[in-house]
């Protein structure tokens, strides 16, 4: 398996951990892993990205153009930001949940939903409101674990594994729900 | 054993593994989860220091005992530090010393974008440049060898994105690393001429030595391949990013880019027809290889700003000639709408850069999360530098201003953790040549956290965290200093802090104002969230503009106009879009 994966969202979302998760999942799993987050000045509210990069031998974290298998989108806008890195056909998995940006706050420009609604039509989408599947499973916490269910599906890890990778990784109190989110991600429609 | 590690893990790793035993940091992006990940260590004293001055003293004097120590700081962290550095390196080094400095290619969270390889070799140290993790604890691990084999300080210069990165690491034991202790000797610990006359001549030999060393070396790595014609000399992840490539070309590695071995590069000069440096930022390598009278090639193929990916890289060796064809296609990111960082929901300097907005005061800004106050939303810091600086720069241009009869207000603001940093001194300063006709407001923004770089502790935490060792009142400082008008306010009673700000720069003299509201985030503040009424809801946006990421305006059912709203998710509750609406229509939930 050779798979490189895309991560964007908003600071404050949880990528840095999601990046985690998936690279220690991945090692667990046999395969030589590198990845690579970026956060930019502050904390919270600014875009930040990652990606991990998963195969036999990998050399260099980053994902060249056209390069990308499977983008996860913590949200729409931040997913649509990294798109020339996919290749045609490739997997998006999105959270439909959108964080406005501030110059769509301040009414100065305009939310790109056609753009992001036109995705479908060169990338295998699947849509997810991530945050209420994290609900129906106990914590709106959760999100990204959902995601990284949806991801499960799509790459060759066993279940085993990604299970203990969360345990792992997770609060103690919350280990129940984000097993249940992973679940629910993993057999999301 | 193995694990996966980032760089900024696996540099404290090898600290661990070379039986470190002091450690020093001042938070910094790209290198703050080094002193995080070491303060896990048991065996290692760690601490966050004031500034990066002091963190690297305190390193040095573990060395001086003879234990292994190391500090970490980000690149424009060692400016701060220079002072003791470029004394300290004359000295023979006795417990293994190592400085470990974030350079950020690219400037993704830096003011600036110097390459602090020059500083290592003007300190003349020797550089290790780590382009993954397992390389960062490795060099780590030899730097602090070296340093004792060599009694030379050492440098790992590690980029933002190997901090950042993630890689699998095989780990190993703790070596058992007992202090050799500190034995007097003044010829080589306390630097007067003529002991300093000596240590040029030292450090020369020292540097010699290294270059000798470096020869052979394991850390240096030369990959040739059969009738290759080019040799590319590259270090840290470009050598990475270049192997996605998989050229049919030679590859000289540096793990150590200074001293390079004049020697070894002589050898490769004869054997290879084309040598091309690839390295970002600086021409540093490239350089140094042109004074030893190596003819190469580097910046006028690759840009000499911003990080260079495997794209680029390929860009560069195309113009060169190198390679005929491009492998990865040359696509631009699409064009959307930018997503600037913004100040969090309940964050206590909100309210503050809004007064200071709709005073129209001229603001001599610093450094921390209240920098963002420069971006589009704010436009309210007019000048910024680098930490501390405020408070000088205020004082310098409110002397020429009242000089040339200018009789505005200018007011300086700068957070706790930059105030113990380096902003004390300037605060000293305003206690000289005090004239009638100045004008100056400082206005502390005391949040009791380093909260830009995660929220570290500072010596004003103690405030709100009791299990901190450290609660220096402010106040109580600066007025035992003899700067008596000091006023404490709360800045989420908005209307009394537009007054009290207001007034300050109204009046002559020297305001300080220390607000009192600490860090949301870091404190995990959560009120009940406000709500607004679109019934009441005039629609004028003054909430909006506050730029508070759960307010919009939106459109309600049965009402035309647009009127505002809160996401009750995001909303912590701090009350200041409330008081800034004209028409009461933002209320609380319960």
């Amino acid at each position: 398996m050779n798979k490189n994966i895309m991560l964007a969202g908003v600071g404050g979302q949880g990528l840095v951990l999601a990046t985690k998760i998936i690279s220690e999942a991945a090692f667990r799993a046999g395969f030589d892993v590198k990845t690579n987050d970026v956060i930019g000045l502050s904390q919270r509210g600014g875009r930040v990205w990652g990606s991990v990069r998963i195969g036999e031998k990998i050399y260099s974290p980053n994902i060249p153009p056209k390069e990308g298998d499977i983008l996860i989108g913590l949200e729409p806008l931040e997913a649509y930001r990294w798109i020339h890195l996919m290749k045609d056909g490739g997997h998006i998995i999105l959270n439909t949940r959108e964080v406005y940006p501030t110059p769509v706050l301040l009414e100065q420009e305009e939310y790109p939903y056609e753009e992001i609604e036109r995705l479908k039509d060169r990338y295998n989408l699947v849509e997810v409101d991530a945050v209420e599947e994290a609900r129906k499973a106990g914590n709106i916490k959760a999100a990204n674990t959902v995601l990284i269910g949806m991801l499960a599906k799509l790459l060759t890890i066993p279940n085993n594994i990604w299970e203990e990778i969360i345990r792992e990784n997770v609060p103690a109190k919350a280990i129940d729900v984000n097993v249940e989110a992973f679940y629910r991600g993993y057999n999301f429609a | 054993m193995k694990t996966v590690l980032t760089g900024n893990q696996a540099i404290a790793r090898g600290f661990y593994e070379a039986g470190g035993l002091i450690a020093a940091s001042y938070p910094g992006s790209p290198t703050v989860e080094i002193m995080e990940t070491l303060k896990g260590y048991d065996e290692i004293y760690a601490e966050f220091s004031p500034n990066e001055k002091v963190a690297l003293e305190v390193a040095i004097g573990g060395s001086l005992y003879g234990a292994r120590a190391m500090v970490s700081m980000k690149h424009v962290g060692v400016n701060i530090a220079m002072d003791p550095l470029m004394t300290f390196t004359q000295s023979p080094i006795n417990g293994g010393f190592v400085l470990v400095t974030g350079d950020d290619p690219g400037m993704s969270s830096s003011q600036n974008e110097q390459d602090n390889r020059v500083i290592g070799r003007f300190a003349n140290m020797g550089i290790f440049y780590p382009g993954s993790s397992q390389e960062a604890k490795e060099f780590m691990k030899i730097a602090l060898e070296l340093s004792e084999r060599f009694k030379t300080p050492m440098m790992v210069d590690i980029t933002s994105r190997v901090c950042h990165s993630r890689g699998i690491v095989e780990l190993g034991n703790r070596a058992d690393m007992k202090p050799k202790g500190f034995t007097r000797d003044q010829e080589k610990y306390t630097m007067l001429p003529p002991h300093t006359t000596k240590a040029q001549y030292f450090m020369k030999e020292r540097i010699e030595a290294l270059e000798e060393y470096a020869y052979d070396a394991s850390f240096n790595i030369l990959e040739e391949v059969e009738g290759a014609n080019t040799l590319i000399v590259t270090s840290g992840l470009m050598y990475y990013n270049l192997k996605e490539l998989n050229l049919p070309i030679s590859i000289y590695k540096l793990g150590m880019v200074y001293p390079i071995s004049t020697k070894r590069m002589k050898e490769l000069r004869e054997k290879y027809e084309n040598i091309i440096v690839i390295e970002e930022m600086m021409p540093f390598i490239e350089s140094e290889l042109k004074l030893k009278g190596i003819d190469c090639k580097g910046k006028e193929y690759f840009s000499f700003t911003g990080e260079l990916f495997t794209e680029d890289i390929q860009e560069g060796l195309y113009k060169a000639g190198i390679i005929k064809e491009r492998k990865y296609a040359d696509i631009k990111p699409v064009n959307t709408v930018n997503r600037p960082p913004m100040f969090c929901a309940g964050c206590p300097h909100r309210p503050v850069f809004d007064i200071l907005k709709k005073l129209n005061v001229t603001v001599i800004g610093d450094i921390g999360c209240y920098s963002m106050s420069v971006l589009p939303a704010w436009k309210t810091s007019h000048v910024m530098y680098s930490m501390g600086a405020t408070v000088g720069i205020t004082k310098g241009m409110n002397k020429a201003m009242r000089r040339n009869g200018d009789k505005k207000p200018i007011v300086s603001v700068i957070g706790d953790g930059t105030f113990f940093h380096s902003g004390l001194p300037g605060f000293i300063d305003l206690l000289h040549q005090v004239e009638e006709e100045d004008n100056m407001t400082f206005i502390i923004l005391n949040n009791s956290t380093t909260a830009m770089t995660g929220g570290q502790h500072n010596a004003s935490s103690g405030r709100y965290n009791h299990k901190d060792d450290m609660h220096v009142n402010i106040k109580t400082l600066l007025n035992a200093m003899g700067i008596e008008n000091v006023k404490e306010v709360d800045q989420f009673e908005y209307k009394m802090t537009r007054d009290i700000i207001r007034q300050a720069t109204r009046e002559k003299g020297i305001s300080v104002i220390i607000t009192a509201r600490p860090c949301a985030l870091k404190y995990k503040i959560k009120e009940p969230h406000y709500y607004v009424d679109p019934e009441v809801c005039i629609g004028c946006r003054t909430c909006v503009k506050i730029n508070c990421p759960p307010i919009r305006m939106k459109k309600y059912e049965g009402i035309d106009e647009l009127k505002s709203s809160i996401d009750p998710d995001a909303c912590v509750g701090c009350s200041v879009c409330s008081q800034v609406c004209p028409v009461g229509a933002i209320k609380r939930s319960q």
